[in-house]
């Protein structure tokens, strides 16, 4: 056992920790196209919001919470990660917060620039968003800004139909506490996403799509995104929301061009 | 069995220890030693689960806020925290020990003084009990998402009552702080879901280090300083290994675990005696009765200890006038035994407090079987505690 526990450690030293996975070049893009579109959905929704009695820290967080999972608007499904794969080098990260909607006000804080950067601001009981993106190998640095103490659970999503929600990190963040975690792209494997869980919340819980590249948007309100600067080429244009599954779409784009691309889930 | 680390400077084994706790602090593993080993198996429970609509989590050890989700408390090392979590604990454990047994027959003290009698009888004392009271402060941390460290500090008193051949009484006494354990729970691995529960397995590694003392004296008939005999000792005057293995399981309101934890003694103390190695096997079950708030457990300890090896040559076992034996407790190769004790216990949760989870519980108990070599007899165990996490 001991043997093996210091073959492990050894690797992880040596190799795990090298940065593997973050082949992603900026450079100026000049002949960037635009991809949009609406993400729709038909049938019968496959989640309810579930409601949860607050017992750790009810005057922090409020007696009662509402986990959303899912939600559509007229048709259109609001937090899906839309993704192009295969981009190696083109625009930067983009910089921008995200807040949670709803009585969480918990931030996504993305720095940009030559890498995603995330940050975690934990507020009101809440992470952020119900969806959200992160980088393999990247440091996410979580910062506690309630006074109570929460309980962070990472997990990542891996088997061959992602069944199995595999714990990533787990970590006590007193009140005002922070931490910092990296997700190995070693240890994610065939992950397509990372879930944060509170272990002391219940109703703490986000997805965050692994994406390789800052070609990516997260569907709004009306169904809507975005993504701008794509350098000329064809790609997987991957449609991922954590209830409804995810869908893939070979695109090709040209010079300037604007590409409309819809997605629609049924269930 | 006796003795298996007895060829084993306790010194390498105290080096040992504490490199690996210091390299992986510094390495920082980061998951159950066996995450990543059984993904056959995980997708296998997993494949069986989604018919039902449910995903396999794996490497899960976090313990819900019930009460129950803590052993009952005169169980250690049955649960271990999160990553930068802390928790501090204190222990008070009472036993009682009244009446001797050979085997399992008990003898009155007129059976053990019988003159002229072999073995368990022709003896110059008999011990009539003896009350044992333990207090334990303990605390654990979450090092990392493999190890939880853990550190005990236990403080004894002890007192046995005695009778002569004669009819005389006396009573000993010995108290102060018995050896120090620093131990460590290592995550082995963890798969639930809401269907088939939770079920967590991990490893214990504890090392004692003798700190307790193994010269207690008292007035006895023999002088006014004698050396007390080995069940009034503090500490075994050894290094001691705790190896053992640990699964816990929950479902709904109910929580269920089994422990194996041996005993192993490395080398023979400066008095060249070593206490028996031990091996004790706990198995409970436990319900919440009232939710977050209030559980109920049973538990069944089963424990086995060796005699010792060697003997402390200032503990007197004959007479040095006419060579009658004077005590059994003082002979080593008599403190060999095995016990099945069944315990009731309750756990109780408290809401936090200023950033505190808080819980109280007692157990107590009573042996239903006793085999010993010629020994005062347990009749009752109690345990209350204190743990609050932080």
């Amino acid at each position: 056992m001991w043997r093996r526990i210091c073959t492990i450690n050894s690797f992880l030293v040596l190799f795990g920790f090298a940065g593997a996975g973050l082949a992603y070049d900026v450079i100026e893009v000049e002949t960037g196209a635009t991809i949009t579109g609406k993400v729709a959905f038909t049938g019968t929704l496959p989640h309810t919001p579930r409601r949860f009695e607050v017992l750790n820290g009810p005057e922090i967080c409020g007696a009662e919470r509402v986990l959303t999972k899912l939600e559509v608007h007229d048709g259109m499904v609001k937090g899906v990660v839309i993704a192009l794969e295969g981009v190696e080098r083109g625009k930067p990260f983009p910089s921008y917060r995200e807040t949670a909607t709803g009585r969480g006000r918990g931030v996504f804080n993305y720095a940009g620039g030559t890498a995603l950067n995330l940050g975690v601001r934990l507020e009101t009981c809440s992470f952020g968003p119900f969806t959200g993106v992160i980088r393999a190998d990247e440091t996410v640095q979580f910062i506690n800004h309630d006074p109570i103490k929460h309980t962070l659970h990472t997990y990542s999503l891996k088997g061959h139909k992602a069944k199995i929600l595999r714990t990533m990190h787990t970590q006590s963040l007193r009140a005002q506490g922070q931490t910092q975690k990296v997700f190995p792209a070693k240890k994610l494997r065939r992950a397509s996403a990372v879930v944060l869980t509170c272990d002391r919340h219940d109703f703490m819980e986000n997805w965050l799509y692994m994406v390789k590249n800052p070609y990516y948007a997260i569907s709004d309100e009306s169904g809507s995104f975005e993504i701008g600067h794509v350098p000329p080429g064809t790609y997987d244009l991957v449609a991922w929301h954590p209830v409804l599954g995810m869908q893939k779409q070979r695109v090709t784009v040209t010079p300037d061009g604007r590409l409309p691309v819809d997605f629609g889930f049924m269930k | 069995m006796n003795g298996v680390l007895t060829p084993v400077k306790p010194g390498i084994i105290f080096a040992l220890f504490f490199f690996c706790m210091a390299w992986t602090g510094t390495q920082g593993v980061h998951a159950a030693l066996l995450d990543g080993l059984l993904d056959d198996v995980e997708e296998s429970l997993a494949e069986g689960l989604t018919q039902k609509g449910e995903k396999l989590t794996t490497g899960n050890f976090y313990t819900d806020d019930k009460p129950n989700s803590h052993a009952p408390i005169g169980m250690m090392g049955d649960h271990t925290h999160e990553a930068g979590e802390v928790m501090f604990s204190y222990r008070l454990m009472h036993m009682f020990m009244k009446g001797n047994r050979y085997g399992t027959d008990r003898l009155t003290t007129a059976d053990v003084t019988r003159p002229g009698q072999p073995v368990p009888s022709g003896y110059l004392i008999a011990p009539e009990s003896m009350r044992m009271r333990m207090h334990m402060f303990g605390f654990m941390y979450g090092l990392n998402d493999t190890v939880t460290l853990t550190l005990m500090v236990p403080y004894l008193s002890n007192s046995m009552d005695h009778v002569t051949r004669m009819g005389g009484k006396f009573t000993t006494r010995s108290e102060g702080f018995g050896d120090i354990r620093f131990g460590s729970l290592w995550r082995l691995w963890a798969v639930e879901a809401p269907s088939i529960g939770a079920h967590r397995f991990h490893f214990n590694l504890s090392l004692s280090v003798p700190t307790g003392s193994i010269e207690p004296t008292d007035r006895t008939p023999l002088g006014p300083n004698s050396r007390l005999p080995y069940p009034m000792h503090l500490g075994s005057g050894t290094f001691d290994f705790y190896p053992g293995i640990t699964y816990g399981g929950e479902m709904g309101h109910a929580s269920w675990g089994i422990q194996a934890i041996g005993t192993l003694r490395a080398g023979t103390n400066s008095n060249d005696f070593s206490k028996g190695d031990a091996y004790t096997i706990n198995a409970f079950g436990a319900y919440e009765v009232i939710e977050n708030t209030l559980s109920s457990s049973i538990r069944l300890s089963w424990n086995h200890w060796e005699a010792y090896d060697g003997m402390d040559p200032a503990i007197r076992t004959n007479h040095p006038m006419n060579g009658m034996r004077i005590v059994q407790t003082a002979f080593p190769d008599l403190l060999g035994g095995q016990r099945l004790d069944i315990l009731f216990g309750v756990n109780v949760l408290f809401p936090d407090f200023m950033g505190l989870e808080n819980r109280l519980a007692m157990e107590g108990g009573f042996p239903v079987y006793q085999y010993l070599d010629g020994q005062l007899e347990t009749d009752s165990v109690v345990t209350f505690g204190w743990q609050a996490v932080y």
